[in-house]
């Protein structure tokens, strides 16, 4: 394969000679640079071909390179370099695994704006093909667990078990989750706001709608964190949507 | 005008009914006002959001069918959401279902299986601002106001998926795409893709001044990452903040209630921490058309909002 991705060259690999002197001839400035070649012969084609077969991850082969997506991207922009869209296209399709994994540390980065599928050329559904790549790797044990992947298991739960989400909850089980002390009532185990070992900026907001005396607002809040609203007629549906998760893989990992 | 239907299915998603109630209020107020019709769509169920699409596809778009069922059954070809994420999630499932055969045929027989009547015919998905402003428009807006909010520089913030994927969100007709059905086709009611306007409009009628807000209109707040990527999250709104004060605004109008929840919040954090030019408040744009159509501040909840907008609004006589 011919390298044409800069960051494919490791820099152990690159050398560099101060002066580099042939048969005689001081040839240093032209030819002092030197890379080693790099012999890859570990691709893994199955991984390609497992997201094409997924349906949101079917349209990865229409991408021809040029880089709009990465172009667009506010995390590639505004945040890290390293996080390139396009890239990660190109090494999921050559299958080069473990080029992927170096990147592990930025690829969950995505906040799924979706500027990169709006603006694709080639009709590439590039954030979903970019979650599919990250769920492929999750399976086969690729990449470590990220904290988005937390947060979307902990969230997809919430709704599993009462076909609704309730801010509340699921903000102060976030919050528990970070290694903070919530302080739980005794009876239904449900977290209090105001006292226990939150996050400053967390109290202080929490605090707002009592000084305004914002009564209907912290009623029904209230009201809400005690009893979880509920989908009605849930259970049977339930059943239904954990056994199609559970054939997915997704609350194993 | 008047192509999506005056009364549609009202799919007002789990944060509408909790900590973002407000918006849920002043849509009403601002409905009823312009002459059009919610129907609360019975016993619907969280969209998954942006979070549980990492996590499973099929399960999402059970998750989605469902809710489309529901609106089957109360009679509606139309739903109608306020919130970017759940209008996201629905118009995603309904992409996937139109276009794929196989994922069409499996989710209608796993609805049977869960005891929902399966979909006979798909229901397109709407965001509010666009049926507001297609049903009723800048014109009906002009009628209403009773208070119009004169000198009230608004900064008008689309947030992500209110116009993107063109795919979902059909406002972009793209030729690329091997698969013929496949080809997104754009909607005649979809706002511009790039520069959406449709906020802009609907309160310049009642009497707001919008000030240039690109790029940052539709910047990422965060999104699902406003809790688990703190860092990035704060950066983005911090921009967002900034380009609006610098930019001579007085108010931040928003259109989701996760933008909104994360603005406020990382707003907060972000005066905590000293950091210049943040203080713009927030307010659901349907808070402001709702004080411009002359409700009170208590009628649209303005004390929900955490980042507290009513000195702002007191102080140009409109509240
Ligand atoms: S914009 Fe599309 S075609 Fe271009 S590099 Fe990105 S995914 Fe590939
Ligand atoms: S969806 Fe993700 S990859 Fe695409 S532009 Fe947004 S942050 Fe970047």
């Amino acid at each position: 394969m011919a390298i044409h991705e800069r960051s494919l060259v490791e820099p152990e690999r690159i050398l560099r000679k101060e002066r580099l002197v042939i048969d005689g001839i001081d040839v240093s400035g032209d030819w002092n640079l030197i890379i080693l070649p790099r012999v890859i012969n570990d691709y893994d084609l199955d991984f390609a071909k497992e997201i094409v077969n997924s349906p949101d991850g079917k349209t990865i082969n229409q991408c021809y390179q040029c880089s709009y997506c990465t172009a667009s991207c506010p995390v590639h922009n505004y945040w890290d370099e390293r996080y390139n869209p396009r890239h990660f296209i190109h090494l999921a399709r050559l299958g080069l695994i473990d080029e992927l994994q170096k990147r592990a540390d930025v690829m969950w980065r995505c906040v799924s704006c979706h500027k990169c599928t709006h603006r694709c050329p080639k009709g590439v559904l590039v954030e979903e093909v970019l979650k599919v790549i990250l769920r492929t790797m999750a399976k086969r044990g690729l990449i470590e667990e990220y904290p988005s992947k937390k947060f979307d298991k902990f969230f997809t739960e919430q709704v599993l078990e009462y076909g609704r989400i309730e801010d509340g909850e699921l903000l102060f089980g976030w919050i528990e989750k970070q290694g903070y002390k919530v302080v739980k009532d005794p009876i239904l185990r449900k977290p209090i706001p105001f006292i226990g070992e939150t996050p400053e900026w967390l109290k202080q907001l929490t605090m707002k709608p009592i000084k305004s005396m914002n009564i209907g607002f912290l009623i029904l809040n209230a009201k809400h964190m005690l009893f979880h609203p509920r989908t009605k007629n849930w259970n049977k549906f339930k059943h239904v949507l954990r056994k199609v998760m559970e054939e997915e893989g997704a609350l194993a990992h | 005008m008047g192509v999506i239907g005056k009364r549609v299915a009202y799919y007002p998603g789990c944060s509408l009914e909790g900590a973002a109630r407000a918006y849920d209020v002043s849509t009403r107020i601002v409905a009823r006002e312009l002459g059009l019709e919610l129907d609360y769509l019975e016993d619907y169920n969280c969209c998954g959001a942006m979070e549980s699409k990492n996590v499973t596809f099929m399960g999402t778009m059970l998750l989605n069918a469902r809710n489309m069922s529901l609106a089957r059954k109360q009679g509606h070809d139309v739903i109608v959401a306020p919130c970017n994420g759940c209008s996201f999630s629905l118009q995603r499932a309904e992409y996937f279902l139109e276009t794929d055969k196989s994922v069409f045929e499996r989710v209608n027989a796993l609805l049977r299986e869960g005891g929902v009547d399966p979909l006979d015919k798909i229901p397109h998905t709407y965001h509010i601002l666009e049926w507001f402003y297609h049903e009723a428009g800048p014109q009906k807006v002009k009628e209403k106001t009773k208070r119009p909010l004169r000198g009230l520089k608004v900064a008008n913030y689309y947030g992500c998926l209110y116009t993107r994927p063109h795919f979902y969100a059909r406002t972009y007709a793209h030729a690329g795409g091997q698969d013929e059905d496949a080809r997104p086709r754009k909607r005649d009611t979809a706002d511009d893709d790039e520069h959406p306007y449709y906020m802009n409009a609907l309160l310049e009628a009642a009497g707001a001044t919008s000030v240039n807000f690109e790029p940052m209109h539709t910047q990422c707040c965060g999104g699902p990452h406003s809790l688990s990527d703190e860092m990035v999250s704060e950066k983005f709104v911090m921009m967002i903040l900034q380009t609006a004060k610098r930019n001579g605004a007085d108010i931040i109008a928003t259109e989701c209630p996760l933008c909104h929840a994360s603005l406020e919040m990382y707003r907060h954090r972000l005066m905590m921490k000293g950091v210049p030019d943040v203080d713009v408040p927030a307010a659901y744009f349907t808070q402001l058309l709702g004080l411009a159509f002359g409700y009170s501040a208590n009628d649209v909840k303005l004390k929900d909002n955490l980042s507290d907008p009513l000195p702002v609004l007191k102080r140009l006589g409109l509240a």
